[in-house]
């Protein structure tokens, strides 16, 4: 009898432990995440975006056939004229500088990533982030290197890519991308290389106890950017 | 006592039964916190899917229309394949495009013009490299189509560096010095606003009473880079 109770006492004594456990959770879970809850206008303009999104995918796809169909009319159309060739090539090296088709080549890949320190033991918890403007730093710094193409968490860089960090997330060419950071830049490895050198860029953001890692490659594949460029102001000036 | 052990048994099993069920919420409810993504858009809230919703309208829209444009371009291809002077002319087209991407085309627009003057006073901190910087990224966030400093062109390699040992700032591998003019092409209003308000780059520069003036303008005129664009590692 007496170590009938003593079973019952331990048992409660679980059940409640755990039935709190659960309780804390699902308190967390309602504070942190909002898809529990069930607003129905939230949930019609989230299916909405879903919509346009795959739209938006879809039609890029289009696009990306479409692209490759126009560089096959273009060849067909100049591989009887030396001079017509010469302009298809100009056209074809354009684009890849530019940032509109996919590039290989030898190079480096940053990753930066947030502090794994407890943010508690910091003075200013901030500095163990990631920003935007140290990511717009290390791409200053990689051009500087002489890097040819450049992304961030496969997002190519073009002409008028601007940075901006909204939270804990950084937006990219309107997309949304979280840390950790990889920035992949071709170019000639070991000049690139020089971000980690003693002193460099990289040693000056891990003192601020930013992760900071670079690592050479042979063969960096670089995505296109996948928007387009259109301009609404500028005008070409004729000479 | 036979009959109290089996009694015993069915709590253990009763016990044993509601523990793991316990447990099997808890995992699950783990598990949901570890895979909530701050980038998914099942976590934004209604004015953040709004402003989600209006982008991708935007972005729909001007692949869209790129893709239309590509389909007219490879219809007049077709059409003017038997004539070299045609297909002359639409590839002359496409190039114009990508040189004004590239920066190898002078080009003109509504935008502003700003100018950051150095002062003598020593209580105010000099500008840096990493000013112009941040302005320039504000600029192309505000949507600039073109960008210079000192008239040298921002074009997508373009690094903006300060060189410690001569003391000077290097656009593109040029010095430039001070008073910096930077000039941009845009809509005007919306290139201004975002330099200006709060937070905005220009507006922090002021609060350090560094002098800083903008200008908009109808008509600015941007240069094109002088030097050769040339690759070497990427295929």
């Amino acid at each position: 009898m007496q170590n009938k109770k003593v079973v019952a006492i331990v048992l409660g004594v679980m059940c409640f432990a755990l039935t709190a456990g659960i309780c804390i959770q699902i308190r967390t879970v309602q504070a942190t995440n909002s898809s529990v809850s069930n607003n129905y206008e939230e949930n019609n303009l989230r299916a909405e975006v879903l919509r346009y999104k795959e739209r938006y995918d879809n039609k890029v796809e289009d696009l990306a056939n479409a692209e490759e169909e126009l560089e096959k009319e273009r060849e067909s159309a100049t591989k009887n004229d030396t001079a017509l060739k010469e302009k298809e090539e100009d056209i074809l090296e354009g684009n890849k500088i530019i940032g509109l088709t996919e590039v290989t080549g030898p190079g480096v890949i940053v990753t930066l990533s947030d502090s794994k320190k407890d943010a508690s033991s910091s003075l200013d918890p901030s500095s163990l982030l990631v920003h935007d403007t140290d990511v717009l730093s290390v791409i200053n710094e990689l051009k500087n290197a002489g890097a040819e193409a450049i992304s961030i968490n496969d997002q190519r860089i073009i002409p008028t890519t601007g940075i901006i960090c909204g939270g804990n997330i950084i937006d990219i060419n309107g997309e949304k991308v979280g840390a950790p950071f990889e920035i992949k830049a071709i170019g000639l490895p070991e000049q690139l290389a020089a971000l980690d050198r003693p002193g460099g860029y990289l040693e000056l953001l891990r003192s601020y106890s930013v992760e900071a890692n670079l690592e050479k490659s042979n063969n960096i594949t670089i995505p296109k950017y996948t928007g387009t460029i259109t301009y609404e102001y500028a005008k070409a000036i004729e000479d | 006592m036979k009959k109290m052990k089996k009694g015993k048994i069915t709590m253990i099993i009763t016990a044993g039964i509601a523990c793991f069920v316990l447990v099997l919420v808890m995992t699950m409810q783990f598990k949901i916190v570890n895979e909530a993504d701050i980038t998914s858009i099942e976590n934004m809230r209604k004015s953040e899917l709004s402003t989600e919703l209006a982008n991708w309208k935007t972005r729909y829209d001007e692949v869209n229309n790129q893709y239309e444009e590509t389909v007219d371009m490879i219809e007049e291809y077709k059409n003017n394949s038997e004539s070299n002077e045609e297909t002359n002319n639409l590839m002359d087209s496409e190039l114009e495009q990508i040189n004004m991407s590239l920066g190898k085309t002078d080009v003109e627009g509504q935008g502003i013009i700003i100018t950051i003057n150095e002062t003598d006073n020593e209580e105010i901190e000099d500008i840096t490299a990493d000013d112009l910087l941040v302005i320039v990224n504000a600029l192309k966030l505000a949507g600039a189509e073109a960008i210079s400093i000192n008239d040298q062109r921002i074009i997508n390699m373009s690094d903006i560096v300060y060189i410690d040992a001569a003391k000077v700032i290097r656009v593109n591998g040029e010095r430039i010095l001070a008073p910096y003019t930077i000039k941009a092409i845009g809509d005007s209003s919306y290139l201004e606003s975002s330099l200006i308000g709060n937070g905005g780059a220009v507006d922090e520069m002021r609060k350090k009473e560094q002098d800083v003036t903008i200008e908009k303008e109808n008509n600015v005129t941007i240069y094109k880079y002088n030097g050769d664009i040339e690759t070497k590692y990427m295929e």
